[in-house]
């Protein structure tokens, strides 16, 4: 059967003129195009620059579980109260952190510091802050929880901790699209 | 790309190699046997919206990259409500102009004076089933009349135990649609 499926691929795309082999190519495209659409009208819509996080460690259980996929949305307009999960960056790293805002600070002029901990750590986050930063601020936070799905994400960490199975999981999707020749 | 006029082989439980192999040799029994041209419009136009729209993702992808989000709102609801709307405007177009169009031919005028005729062939076959509906459409260039004619068949018919296409047999079957319709010009 190995050597039939071989001989059907090629013929198949062998008798593809230049149109139609444009269009194999313009059709990966459109799927491409098609993600990423989504994924920017949702930064757009929930106003978060990272709408779906997955949980990274174990440091928000029970709540939240490492692998379990986080939907945020980042109003600006909306306070941030002690008790919202919040999801930030530390400046100068990449990773971002899910945990409970502890203490908040407002000013009159509308100036916001907050305190976060993870419910499952023992100490708050100042040791995980850049070096002298006490406190966190609105533009660290890149959302809030506002709903999950659980397990999902494991897929994403696994894909990360090992990098050659993405690529060929997404190496194989693609060629999967581009030789495959719709009637 | 017809240099090769070794028989197509397709593995036969493959429904959609099925039509390609079925529509690509009609195509090419309407080209050569009856020197008709090729009219590539209704494809190029598929072409050119689908690129419209990966060009607008693209776009959206760049500009977001240098200009991050949320300098680049605006920005960037145009280009996603742009790409929705031309991936509606591409399946009406998929739907309705070329509706398994895949072939359009253009008889030339003799004397070189009037509009051509066109020869439109649009084929179906159903997931799973082995009926495949072949129909061929006559529009004349001066009468602007469309007639048409359409015939289904068993892909049995065309392909032996191996999945080879049998070019003889389905290629009398084609020229005897296209004939009856000429046939029918003539007598009109």
């Amino acid at each position: 059967t190995m050597g039939l499926l071989d001989i059907s691929f090629l013929s198949d795309l062998k008798r593809m003129n230049k149109r139609q082999v444009f269009y194999q190519f313009l059709s990966f495209g459109m799927i491409v195009s098609s993600a990423l659409m989504i994924w920017k009208g949702l930064i757009v819509a929930t106003g978060s620059e990272s709408p779906v996080v997955v949980v990274l460690s174990g440091s928000m259980e029970p709540g939240f579980y490492r692998g379990d996929l986080l939907f945020l949305t980042n109003d600006l307009e909306d306070p941030i109260r002690a008790g919202d999960i919040a999801v930030f960056r530390i400046k100068g790293r990449d990773i971002p952190i899910v945990h409970r805002v502890l203490q908040v600070h407002e000013r009159d002029d509308g100036y916001v510091k907050f305190l976060t901990k993870g419910d499952n750590n023992a100490i708050d986050d100042r040791g995980l802050y850049a070096p002298g930063q006490l406190w966190l601020e609105k533009g660290d936070v890149i959302g809030r929880a506002k709903g999950f799905v659980p397990y999902i994400g494991m897929v994403t960490i696994v894909m990360n901790d090992y990098p050659k199975f993405k690529y060929a999981v997404l190496g194989l999707l693609g060629i999967f699209v581009l030789l495959n020749r719709e009637a | 790309m017809s240099q090769e006029n070794a028989p197509i082989k397709i593995d036969k439980w493959d429904g959609n190699a099925l039509k390609n192999a079925l529509d690509d040799a009609a195509k090419k029994i309407m080209n050569e046997s009856y020197g008709l041209v090729e009219s590539f419009k209704l494809i190029d136009g598929r072409l050119a919206l689908c690129s419209i729209a990966v060009s607008c993702s693209l776009f959206a992808l760049l500009w977001d990259f240098l200009y991050p989000f949320p300098a680049s709102k605006t920005v960037l609801i145009i280009c996603v409500a742009c790409y929705f709307i031309l991936t509606g405007v591409i399946s009406v177009y998929l739907l309705y102009f070329e509706g398994g169009v895949f072939y359009v031919g253009l008889e030339k005028d003799k004397a070189g004076i009037d509009p051509d005729d066109k020869w439109t062939l649009q084929s179906s076959l159903k997931k799973y089933d082995d009926q495949y509906c072949l129909k061929i459409t006559y529009t004349g260039g001066v009468s602007k009349q469309t007639r048409s004619v359409e015939r289904v068949c068993s892909v049995t018919e065309f392909f032996d135990e191996e999945g080879t296409l049998c070019y003889d047999l389905y290629e009398a079957t084609v020229k005897g649609l296209k004939d009856s319709l000429s046939a029918d010009k003539k007598a009109k």
